[in-house]
């Protein structure tokens, strides 16, 4: 049923003029960064109708000569590892702590959720001083290996509210039908859980690709990532807002696509969208 | 093909005892049906059989082989899930062929098993849907289907018709019944409906707080229940069980007397009663009617046909063979 009443369109108005209103203000940043990346440094604070034609790509070839693609792989490498590997041992700690009888997942779930919670700093300078010694600064496996204190107990948390919304009928049935454990995790229970699978992944990658703090701390030059190298275009006596702006837009572009093909991944994990 | 034995087979969950210690056996190709209330361990005993749970106790025997320790898959069970447990990512075909892959049998075989098993149940049309594209009955019959193919030695049904409504579930009812007389192997049913129990079983095994109350064919569980509770239980409308110091003339502690077995008469008989509800199903019309000096209504059956207002006065008259009397702790006397 349509609501044609006159008191419903006025709400209607209403509420869409409040979104685009927000909309605006959400988009503005993005849309400045765009057209900052565009302008040459000297105008790039004078009103863009002083001088609309002023129009260069200086930015984006001083990117490309510049240091930042590396970073940007780096990043790449970092957060498609960590993830992978927390991954590899997240999803079946999840399905464990949410299908078995254990009298401990009480504590577990505790455990997860300060992991969660806790603050990175808390973690960073134990790790700083530890890498120290380890002369693991510096290195992608220390990285890696750092971002799985942020992606591990993500992934294992909501991969165990994800099996725990497949039916234990479902494994039970695999069960019967003579899958051993392992298949019955893998044919079964996995693909159930998948749309939560790809979210928990999706949102994992992000946390390490959007990360300043841990790169900050534990990389020196051979490993930075493209958030810490953003900082290489402000020096003592100008900041190069020109090739931020690209650096920005650079970062943004990758997490594009993969949010557009999570969006559906996402909507159905958060409602728990597993029926038999 | 499978005999399954129950020896002093005990469950515990914790400080619970769901499953007191208890002896059955279930004969090859029979259809044993485990009923009573929820909670009584209908299910677990089951989920035993299937080797989901460990037993506490005892040994559970399969074809002469002691399985207790043995895993599901390996038992040669297969089992038909109450919400059907289809795998929602695999079309039906893939449900179907699953337990023949996890066999590793044949490609060709599971094809022909497949389709032979599709035709049976109705399902050629459907192989290349996914279940959710599926209504409560097709699910219900891709479960079966899947548990027909892989030939197992029994078939273990956990409530199979619970969600489906009740015109269907009558259908499925008769379509389970004829499978078993063509496969002709042996099939455990849990249900907490007897009606589903009296209509499709070889055997009864009604339980109650994980003790068997009763084991027998439907008639011998209608015809001599052994004691108040598989009275009560078994039978719809049920049997109505009066104080013996209420029935005077009738020497017990407490009787039983089914609606079907009470003659109604507007003259004259041994008990003066008032109709209160009558509840009118066209073939049969159950009367509630209020005896003086009993605590509860008795409810009488009669033909459709008898019309008796609300508040008239009746009489009725118990059929002598048919009481069931039973001693103070709620055992069947003869």
């Amino acid at each position: 049923m349509i609501d044609n009443t006159s008191s419903f369109r006025v709400k209607k108005a209403f509420g869409v003029t409040i979104m685009l209103v927000l909309l605006f203000f959400a988009a503005l940043p993005t849309v400045w960064v765009l057209i900052m990346s565009f302008r040459e440094q000297a105008e790039i604070f004078e009103p863009i109708w002083e001088s609309p034609l002023a129009v260069t790509l200086d930015n984006y070839r001083g990117i490309a000569r510049s240091d930042f693609p590396k970073a940007l792989l780096n990043s790449f490498i970092c957060a498609g590892s960590s993830t992978l590997l927390a991954m590899i041992v997240g999803v079946p700690a999840g399905f464990a702590l949410a299908k078995s009888r254990l009298s401990g997942k009480f504590y577990a779930s505790w455990l997860l959720l300060l992991l969660r919670m806790a603050p990175p700093v808390g973690f960073v300078i134990p790790l700083f001083l530890l890498y120290v010694n380890a002369g693991l600064i510096d290195t992608y496996f220390g990285l890696i290996v750092a971002y799985m204190t942020l992606t591990l107990p993500l992934i294992v948390w909501s991969m165990w509210n994800s099996f725990a919304q497949v039916p234990d009928e479902l494994i039970e049935a695999a069960i019967m039908d003579g899958a051993t454990l392992g298949k019955a995790f893998l044919q079964v229970a996995l693909p159930a859980a998948r749309p939560g699978a790809v979210a928990a992944a999706i949102l994992g990658f992000l946390i390490v690709w959007n990360d300043f703090f841990y790169a900050l701390i534990i990389t020196r030059s051979s490993t930075v990532t493209a958030p810490v190298a953003v900082m290489n275009f402000i020096s003592y006596d100008s900041v190069d807002w020109g090739s931020i702006a690209v650096a920005s837009i650079a970062l943004t572009l990758p997490i594009l696509p993969l949010m557009v093909i999570a969006n559906r991944y996402i909507v159905q994990s958060l409602s728990g969208a597993v029926k038999g | 093909m499978a005999r399954i034995e129950l020896k002093n087979v005990e469950k515990a969950f914790g400080k619970v005892e769901v499953i007191k210690p208890l002896n059955l056996e279930i004969e090859d190709g029979e259809f044993v049906v485990f009923v009573g209330p929820s909670g009584c361990g209908k299910s677990t005993l089951l989920r035993l059989i299937a080797g989901l749970e460990d037993t506490t106790a005892g040994t559970i025997e399969i074809d002469g082989r002691d399985s207790t320790s043995m895993p599901p898959g390996k038992r040669g069970l297969a089992m038909v899930f109450q919400s059907y447990a289809l795998y929602p990512h695999m079309t039906v075909r893939k449900n179907i062929a699953f337990p023949m892959r996890m066999a590793k049998i044949p490609r060709a075989e599971q094809k022909q098993r497949i389709e032979s098993a599709a035709q049976v149940l109705n399902l050629t049309d459907y192989l290349d849907r996914r279940p959710g594209q599926l209504s409560g009955g097709q699910r219900q019959r891709v479960a079966i289907g899947r548990a027909i193919v892989r030939e197992p030695s029994a078939f273990l049904f956990d409530e199979p018709l619970s969600n489906l409504d009740a015109a269907l579930r009558v259908g499925m009812r008769m379509e389970i019944t004829e499978l078993h007389k063509r496969l002709e192997t042996t099939m455990v049913y849990v249900t907490h409906d007897q009606v589903e129990a009296m209509t499709m079983a070889d055997k009864i095994v009604v339980l109650h707080d994980g003790v068997i109350e009763q084991v027998g064919s439907p008639l011998e569980l209608y015809n001599r229940p052994v004691n108040l509770f598989v009275a009560g239980f078994i039978g719809s409308p049920k049997m109505n069980i009066i104080d013996g110091g209420q029935a005077p003339g009738i020497d017990a502690y407490k009787i039983g007397i089914r609606p079907e077995h009470i003659n109604i008469s507007t003259e004259s008989g041994l008990w003066e009663a008032t109709v209160g509800v009558a509840e009118h199903l066209g073939s049969d019309t159950f009367f509630h009617a209020r005896v003086d000096g009993m605590s509860d209504p008795i409810t009488v059956r009669t033909d459709g046909s008898m019309q008796v207002n609300r508040g008239s006065t009746i009489y009725l008259s118990p059929d002598e063979q048919k009481i069931h009397r039973f001693d103070a702790q709620g055992i069947r006397i003869d």
